[in-house]
């Protein structure tokens, strides 16, 4: 009996050992998508708070449970527990109300314009039209006059003019970016309002782009409201709970399992000048996973309609699962590469200071291993598309002379090359342990991104695996995503990772910004711009601020080309993969009509609701009707 | 102590526990001496190949040809146009192709794939039907057209000069190639996983890794049990009280969380195979400390021990010599234990990412962690982490069978 009784007991607890296994590994993946925007700080402090926005939420709507085939889910966005609802807030941790990127969010508030990557254009939101002035120095940009906040009362030029002065007065991220080149706003009539861009000392604007960069970035928020927040909270951070904003998207219920979002069916946005109508889907929800696993089983049941979540063989799901499920290229990338996940060397450290060592490191990686195996070719080759500071869309490709860089882009994992050029500059391995030394020290050093972040973890891993190969000691370190943060954008790390921006009326300037910045390199705390290994180049800097001036094309070709010799020659950072800033994997099992490649819309893949891409609810009907 | 030794192997709990324990001992030990090689190469430029052989397709083609009286074409239909795909070719050519639905035999393979040949056309618009399902039709399409298709298929070499193709040679649907005539083979027997590893290999030297550390982990937990149980037991009094207190203090603390914490304190980059297991080890010796500790209480005032008090011995040479082999077979036991926590904490601690640093050494937890990151279980890819799971089983399973079998023979309460 006894005997039995420990036989059983050995058996549960091997059992249970194994599943206690299993339980522990749902902990080790909590990140989102490694290319979703950066989340600056999280949710920390404010407990799940169920606040209710809208007071005619009706009794069975109280727990925010909505109809299946009225609602569109979402996936891939929203990690964690929402902070508050201020545009101006530098830790909403709410992503699908505020995102204030090169392609706004647009559900709830609204930018000025929406950006299309698509034909790079700027499309007509709350703003009808805009205007620069000969020299650039003035943009005047004139409001749809249906332009209506939730509250039914008009957008004018005045609350265009406030959310600025806010925005730089409370030393908001936007304010604080925009400020050093927006001057300031002018209502001058209720419809128009005029920019004034920075002038430098010659008299011509500082960059024209950054201007027109506002108006499809910043969200416009009513100078009534402002005003009303300001004056009960003593000028002090507000978390907005009560928004009065423009989007037809407003509010239902949120909390840290969800957030749902409830069409305003009075949205202007139905007046015959923007849309002509509401969009299809009357709710909007997030389910709040514990991590991406849990999200790609909730999308393969068709609890999910629209997931942004990087899923290993994406093909698998209909080639072999056969499930409804589509991405907006039914091949290899799946989605449009717009921004470069890449590798950036700190520039201070010794060894690294090297040109050759930098140079041999990135050489000798197997990029071709990367994009196969950590992101499952989910990425243009770098044979495809060889190296250099534009990314795979055709648009930026042609704005540089590939011929002339052929000589400096580097065939892929050439670790015979890399030895050689270790080699020629001195740098070998005296001791005879392997490892190569640099002014007596051995060349060791610790690769970083967030723990989790699988497919950049898996890049870093095979970059560890090029120094092997070379003799440079590169140990792979993944800490949780603060204390990454906390490294990378404070200049405390040996080799780290980070993804370029991706399109926007900014682009490729912007890019180059964040690989050469000179002004980037100079913050002491907290860069999250660009730059972040400290790498000092006086020609390229120089290119830069030329750059926004130009409007030339064959001068900006040759700007871009120099840069891209530039990045090439010296590597201060390489790219490890193209991969896209927003993409969208569709499970079309309740709503179908999402855009596709080629389907004649000209509606990008981002994810429904990011700049132009929102078009997307208005096209997209429902299966089940 | 031989007639103990054929004792044990009479147990016949033991000696399975034993044999498989060995099977995995001896497979780790000699499987590097015939498969030689980096077992963390990344050898295919891919994730997750299926297991099988790949054989090289150049060389297929440039091998002698075979041509067998089998009808590979059909077998190859069969394969592609299963009941369901057949029945999504009669809902196609119904709704966009204007054929009667009761007209379309679906088990009349010829006759489907005529109409489909006449019907079908990648100009007709599918309204009404979701991405997906036109996607699907599209790729269809295309495996139809791969089947109706009757030429052979040529092979042609890029002229280098002129850039024109050149025929090298043709392909029949009868030609077969003698597997064994290709050299260039690779056989995955378990393929391979999210970087391109031979998951084998890789799960040969986790193994490895593993046993060590679980070795490692249980000499030292058991050595330090096993010195402070002994003292505690044997000297008394108020250094009984401080060790017990100690040893209480670390029960009730979950010790999981210690090794979390130690870990993580420690930092990713210092945490290599060695410092784990000693991290392991020094988490997990309390319950040895107790039992040995309440072993040597009632050991300590026996007739032999007290005479050898009286014969002068010291403390350190009654301890060893009269004590200690009395409570051997216990400490056997106990450390056959510790082996297989050591083994189940590494991988637990590796899936949390607080492993041994990752890009070095293959260990079992770390391969689960890697599979768990890349979703493999839900991708239906089990040869990345099945297997893993397998062998970590059949280590703490065998060792366990060998702890009870063992307790069978030196348990006199639970002698048959």
């Amino acid at each position: 009996m006894k005997n039995k009784v420990k036989k059983v007991a050995t058996l549960c607890l091997s059992m249970s050992m194994i599943a206690s296994m299993l339980a522990a590994c749902g902990d080790s993946s909590t990140s989102g998508d490694a290319t979703t925007a950066p989340k600056a700080t999280d949710a920390n402090a404010t407990p799940a708070a169920s606040a209710e926005a809208t007071t005619e939420a009706s009794a069975d709507t109280a727990k925010g449970s909505t109809p299946r085939n009225e609602t569109l889910y979402f996936a891939g966005q929203q990690w964690k527990s929402i902070n508050d609802w201020n545009p101006m807030s530098a830790n909403s941790n709410n992503a699908m109300a505020i995102n204030q990127v090169d392609s706004a969010r647009v559900l709830i508030y609204e930018t000025l314009f929406m950006y299309n990557m698509m034909d790079s254009s700027l499309n007509h939101l709350l703003g009808n039209e805009y205007k620069w002035n000969d020299d650039k120095t003035e943009l005047t940009v004139t409001l749809n006059p249906d332009a209506k906040w939730s509250d039914g009362t008009q957008v004018t030029a005045d609350d265009i003019k406030y959310t600025f002065d806010c925005h730089v007065k409370y030393k908001s991220a936007q304010g604080n970016d925009f400020g050093l080149y927006i001057d300031k706003v002018d209502a001058k009539d209720a419809t128009t309002a005029v920019f004034h861009a920075k002038l430098d000392k010659a008299g011509k604007p500082k960059n024209p782009l950054k201007v027109e960069q506002y108006l499809t970035q910043v969200y416009q928020m009513q100078k009534a409201y402002l005003e009303k927040v300001e004056k009960r909270n003593d000028n002090k951070a507000d978390k907005m709970d009560d928004y009065v904003a423009s989007g037809p998207y407003k509010t239902m219920y949120y909390d840290n399992q969800k957030v749902v979002f409830q069409r305003d069916d009075n949205y202007w946005g139905q007046a015959k000048s923007m849309w002509g109508q509401v969009p299809n889907p009357k709710y909007i929800a997030h389910t709040i996973y514990a991590d991406n696993n849990a999200g790609q089983t909730a999308l393969t049941k068709g609890e999910v309609d629209v997931c942004q979540q990087f899923v290993t063989d994406v093909q698998n799901l209909w080639l072999k699962q056969k499930l409804p499920i589509s991405t907006y290229i039914d091949e290899a990338p799946y989605g449009i590469c717009t921004c470069m996940p890449s590798c950036f060397f700190n520039c201070d450290k010794e060894g690294l200071n090297q040109v050759a060592v930098r140079k041999a490191i990135a050489m000798a990686t197997d990029f071709d291993q990367i994009i196969s195996s950590a992101v499952s070719n989910q990425s243009p080759s770098f044979s495809d598309v060889p190296r250099s500071i534009m990314n795979p869309t055709d648009v930026e490709q042609n704005m540089i002379d590939k011929d002339s860089l052929k000589q400096y882009q580097w065939k892929n994992a050439d670790v015979e090359g890399a030895k050689k050029l270790l080699d020629d500059a001195g740098i070998k391995d005296t001791d005879g342990d392997g490892i190569r030394e640099y002014k007596g020290k051995k060349l060791s050093f610790k690769a970083e991104c967030p723990s989790g972040w699988s497919d950049w973890n898996a890049a870093l891993t095979m970059v560890s695996d090029a120094g092997k190969n070379i003799g440079i000691d590169i140990s792979t370190y993944f800490p949780d995503a603060d204390t990454y943060y906390d490294d990378f954008t404070n200049g405390k790390f040996d080799i780290c990772m980070w993804s370029s921006s991706g399109a926007g009326v900014t682009n490729p300037w912007q890019r180059g910004m964040f690989y050469f910045s000179k002004d980037y390199a100079a913050i002491k705390k907290g860069n999250w711009s660009g730059n972040f290994g400290h790498y000092i180049n006086d020609d390229a800097d120089k290119i830069l601020q030329e750059i926004p001036l130009e409007t030339d094309a064959a001068k900006l070709k040759e700007y871009y080309t120099e840069l891209s010799k530039i990045w090439l020659t010296d590597v201060p950072s390489f790219a490890l993969m193209y991969r896209p800033v927003t993409f969208h994997i569709v499970n079309e099992s309740v709503w179908t009509g999402f855009p596709q490649k080629d389907d004649g819309t000209n509606i990008p893949p981002t994810d429904c609701t990011d700049g132009y891409g929102i078009a997307s609810l208005y096209k997209i009907t429902n299966t089940t009707k | 102590m031989k007639n103990m030794i054929k004792q044990v192997f009479h147990s016949p709990k033991f000696v399975v526990g034993f044999v498989m324990f060995m099977l995995v001992f001896l497979t780790v030990l000699i499987y590097p001496l015939i498969v030689t090689g980096d077992p963390l190469e990344m050898i295919g430029n891919g994730a997750f190949f299926e297991p099988g052989t790949y054989v090289n397709v150049d060389e297929v083609v440039d091998s002698q040809q075979y041509k067998l009286h089998i009808d590979a074409k059909s077998k190859k239909i069969e394969k592609d146009l299963d009941q369901t795909t057949r029945d999504d070719m009669k809902e196609w050519l119904s709704k966009f192709g204007g054929v009667e639905e009761s007209s379309i035999d679906t088990k009349d393979t010829a006759a489907l794939l005529k109409l489909w040949q006449d019907h079908y056309s990648t100009d007709i618009k599918m309204t009404g039907l979701t991405a997906a399902k036109q996607k699907y039709f599209k790729r269809l399409g295309d495996t139809i057209v791969d089947i109706v298709n009757d030429e052979d298929l040529s092979i042609a070499e890029k002229d280098k000069e002129s850039g024109e193709l050149k025929e090298k040679t043709k392909i029949g649907s009868n030609v077969f190639a003698r597997v064994s005539s290709i050299s260039n083979r690779k056989t995955f027997i378990l393929g391979t996983d999210n970087f391109g590893r031979d998951v084998l290999g890789e799960l040969v030297s986790a193994t490895k890794t593993s046993l060590k550390i679980g070795f490692a982990a249980g000499i030292v937990a058991t050595l330090v049990g096993l010195l402070l149980g002994l003292i505690a037991g044997y000297v008394g009094g108020i250094t009984d009280d401080i060790i017990m207190f100690i040893t209480n203090l670390f029960t009730v603390i979950p010790s999981f969380v210690i090794l979390i914490l130690i870990s993580y304190s420690i930092g990713n980059s210092r945490r290599g195979v060695g410092l784990v297991a000693i991290i392991i080890g020094i988490t997990s010796w309390t319950w040895t400390t107790r039992s040995v500790r309440s072993q040597v209480i009632s050991l300590r005032n026996r007739d032999h021990v007290n005479l050898s008090k009286l014969s002068g011995h010291s403390m350190f040479r009654i301890m060893i010599c009269d004590i200690l082999p009395y409570i051997a077979s216990y400490v056997v036991m106990a450390f056959i234990l510790q082996i297989s926590t050591g083994i189940l904490s590494e991988a637990q601690l590796s899936m949390l990412g607080l492993g041994p640093s990752t890009a070095k050494n293959a260990t079992l937890g770390l391969m689960m962690n890697w599979a768990m990151q890349c979703s493999a279980y839900l991708n239906g890819k089990w040869w990345a982490y099945f297997p893993v799971i397998l062998v970590i089983a059949i280590i703490s399973f065998s060792l366990n069978l060998m702890n009870t079998g063992l307790d069978q023979v030196f348990n006199p309460q639970l002698r048959d």
